[in-house]
């Protein structure tokens, strides 16, 4: 086959993989598993994630091979009634639903009845009644839900959300708030946050407030619970034997009082579920706006959080390239002290996940009395991750400089410091560029991890706009527009060093 | 000008130089011949301490080198002293001709970046090169890099010059272009240790010459007592 043939079909096979890739990005599409087939496999698989905490999902403390809550036992109570057994499947709070048809049958995990779940998605009859409840600490300023009017001591109310949860929607839907919304993946983490002074308060579901109540004792609800609504269970638009299946498994628990047993069993107050669940209204499905309306309304947002994928990258990268010449120059020629302890930093921040840094620096540090805010704490995350990466990199330019540099320099009469300044380290540069550059692009990428830590830059708002407006495959063209466009040109920068570092050598003797 | 007494260098085990005394008095060149692993270049880098040696001493420029104890800071006063030009040029190759020129007097003397351009280009042009004042080492021949490298060592205005075999990577035209620099250099009365193998060039200048066999001195003596029979 001739290279140019070989490159077309690449070229092929690169566009088949796009497609292949939106068509399972679009839901309902899949090969959803319908009741027969769940039957046939004798498994009811459900999606939770277990990091969203109790009491709906969450791991024994007593035994972390066991996972528990009072949505694990629903499951089971739900596979048997179809003579089947219950199976759990993992994924990230938000994204759960994207598992339907592909890894999961059902997500049973506190998703609230809201109007754009119910178009995009089958929901299920109400299974439990939730209402908001506001947590702050016993020592804040803030001591009740009027007070969010207006701003706190330290300017507007840092209040931590689940992202993508009701509690969310509520709070950026609230503009007459003076608050600062910050979305996490998990609610424990919030209210770590909240008790290491990182957040003013969080808003999240009641029964997750009293269920951490014993663990955060320095924590207070703030005001009463208010806008409630019910948890439902969501399948794929396109099984409705197995929707109504499940809802019928539902109604037998529920009209057989061994639903309002479970709850009792958790303590959360059974005979009052029941009535919420009798009066509970059903919720309408929201419309699907058209195609430029949705652009419209997402692209402004989406240009903002480009703007922040901008700013980490732009304000970690030079301090990465600081720091790791600087331990570059440490390890080649810095104190024999000093080594091994630059050695170690190189191998522990290459070793461990960008994503493991972040959190140490973002969730840990708070504990020992530092609390970053979580931009700065993503901008330092990135400069220290990449700046083992790049100390390699320059550690490998230095090396490539001939030897006789040095030597010159020094019979010169200056000093090593001043070799490696003005000689070693200008000539190491050049060399390093074409890598340094290519990396520059990958951190470009890698800023979507600081989303990890509650900083929303392109690839998280992607992800929340998606799931709110179901338009998951026209947003995910859009958002690889914007990251192409971010992208492309410092490729074409990175191949014009490359061009010019070539033109130098071909022009050099020998 | 320079005393070496009872210099010792051992690498690897092997005794590189030997027992290697000798004296170059101040204004005069002497030139270290001899065959290839005889030890010339291990001397010469031992005079600016680019090597270490294990025993004896050296005397230059008024500072004193002891076997054994090279401080950084001694050895950087030295070599503000004693210029150098090697074999391969090393001319810096992200800098242009006149910037390799200036940048030492600049950093390690304190000269004002106009002073220090101006005497550069003056030192270009005694080495016949003040139009390629800023052309980058990489556009330059082999001997115009050579010169421009010995232009780089007299900035710094040095008691004394070392050159180390400075014609070997050049062909005979290049080579005539640098010798006749260095041969001017020595009627200026500049005192230099040269390391060759051009015996034309140490009659032409060499005040003495100091042969180097297996690591000891074999023989010292005016070029043409001691060259005399050899070829080129």
């Amino acid at each position: 086959m001739t290279a140019a043939r070989l490159g077309e079909r690449r070229h092929w096979r690169g566009w088949l993989a796009a497609v292949a890739w939106l068509l399972a990005a679009v839901p309902g599409t899949g090969l959803a598993a319908e009741l027969d087939e769940v039957l046939a496999r004798g498994e009811l698989v459900w999606a939770a994630d277990q990091e969203g905490g109790g009491p709906h999902v969450y791991v024994d403390p007593e035994n972390p091979t066991r996972l528990t809550g009072f949505e694990v036992e629903l499951a089971a109570m739900l596979a048997a009634e179809l003579g089947v057994k219950a199976r759990f499947q993992q994924g990230q709070w938000d994204r759960l639903p994207l598992l339907l048809g592909r890894a999961a049958d059902c997500v049973i995990n506190g998703f609230e009845s809201t109007p754009e779940r119910a178009r995009d998605w089958h929901c299920s009859r109400p299974y439990f009644a939730y209402a908001l409840q506001l947590v702050a600490r016993r020592d804040s300023a803030l001591d009740s839900l009027d007070a969010l009017a207006k701003e706190g001591p330290r300017g507007p109310w840092r209040v931590g959300v689940l992202t993508g949860s009701a509690a969310e929607i509520e709070m950026r839907r609230r503009s007459d708030l003076a608050v600062e919304v910050v979305g996490y993946d998990g609610t424990v983490d919030c209210l770590e946050q909240v008790r290491g002074r990182v957040l003013d308060a969080v808003l999240m579901d009641d029964c997750i407030v009293s269920f951490n109540a014993d663990r955060f004792g320095e924590l207070r609800g703030v005001g009463r619970p208010f806008a409630g609504g019910t948890y439902t269970i969501l399948t794929a638009p396109d099984t409705p034997r197995l929707s109504k299946a499940i809802d019928d498994a539902l109604g037998r628990l529920i009209t057989d009082g061994r639903l309002k047993a479970l709850y009792d069993r958790w303590d959360l107050a059974g005979r009052q579920q029941m009535l919420l669940l009798r009066d509970a209204t059903e919720v309408p499905p929201a419309r699907r706006g058209s195609l430029a309306d949705l652009i419209r309304g997402a692209l402004p947002l989406l240009l903002r959080s480009a703007g922040m994928t901008i700013l980490l990258s732009v304000a970690s990268f030079p301090l990465a390239i600081i720091i790791g010449l600087a331990v570059a120059v440490g390890r080649l020629h810095g104190p024999a002290w000093l080594r091994p302890l630059l050695a170690g930093y190189v191998e522990i921040l290459r070793g461990t996940p960008l994503m493991l840094q972040l959190y140490a620096l973002f969730f840990l540090l708070p504990k020992a009395g530092l609390a970053l805010p979580a931009i700065v704490a993503a901008i330092l995350g990135l400069a220290m991750n990449y700046s083992a990466y790049e100390s390699e990199i320059y550690r490998a330019g230095l090396k490539a400089v001939p030897v006789g540099q040095f030597e010159a320099a020094l019979a010169l009469g200056m000093t090593k410091w001043q070799s490696l300044r003005h000689v070693l380290v200008p000539q190491a540069v050049r060399i390093v560029m074409p890598p340094v550059t290519s990396d520059f692009i990958a951190l470009f990428k890698d800023t979507s991890v600081c989303s990890a830590i509650t900083v929303i830059e392109l690839t998280k708002r992607y992800s929340v706009l998606a799931l709110s407006t179901g338009r998951i495959a026209e947003l995910a063209i859009v958002t690889a527009l914007l990251y192409l466009a971010m992208s492309w040109p410092l490729s074409l920068l990175s191949r014009w060093f490359e061009r010019r570092l070539e033109r130098r050598s071909e022009r050099a003797p020998g | 000008m320079i005393e070496v007494d009872s210099l010792a260098a051992i690498r690897s085990g092997n005794r590189i130089l030997d027992a290697v005394t000798l004296t170059v008095a101040e204004g005069t060149v002497t030139t270290l011949v001899g065959p290839s692993g005889g030890g010339k270049s291990t001397l010469l880098r031992c005079l600016n301490g680019l090597e270490t040696f294990a025993e004896g001493r050296v005397t230059i420029a008024g500072h004193k080198l002891v076997a054994g104890e090279h401080p950084p800071r001694a050895l950087e006063r030295v070599r503000r002293d004693v210029g150098m030009v090697f074999q391969g040029f090393n001319l810096f190759p992200h800098l242009s001709a006149i910037d390799n020129v200036t940048l030492a007097p600049r950093i390690v003397r304190g000269v004002p970046p106009a002073e220090a351009r101006s005497r550069g280009l003056d030192l270009l042009e005694r080495v016949g090169l003040s139009r390629f004042a800023e052309a980058r080492p990489a556009t330059l021949s082999g001997g115009q890099q050579q010169r421009v490298a010995i232009a780089r060592s007299l900035a710094m205005e040095p008691r004394v010059m070392l050159f180390d075999e400075p014609t070997s990577a050049l062909d005979p035209q290049m080579s005539a272009e640098v010798l006749d620099v260095i041969v001017e250099l020595a009627r200026g009365g500049q005192t230099m240790v040269v390391v060759t193998h051009d015996h034309d060039f140490a009659r032409r200048a060499a005040t003495q010459v100091v042969e180097l066999v297996a690591g000891k001195v074999h023989r010292t003596g005016p070029a043409a007592e001691i060259l005399a029979g050899a070829g080129h």
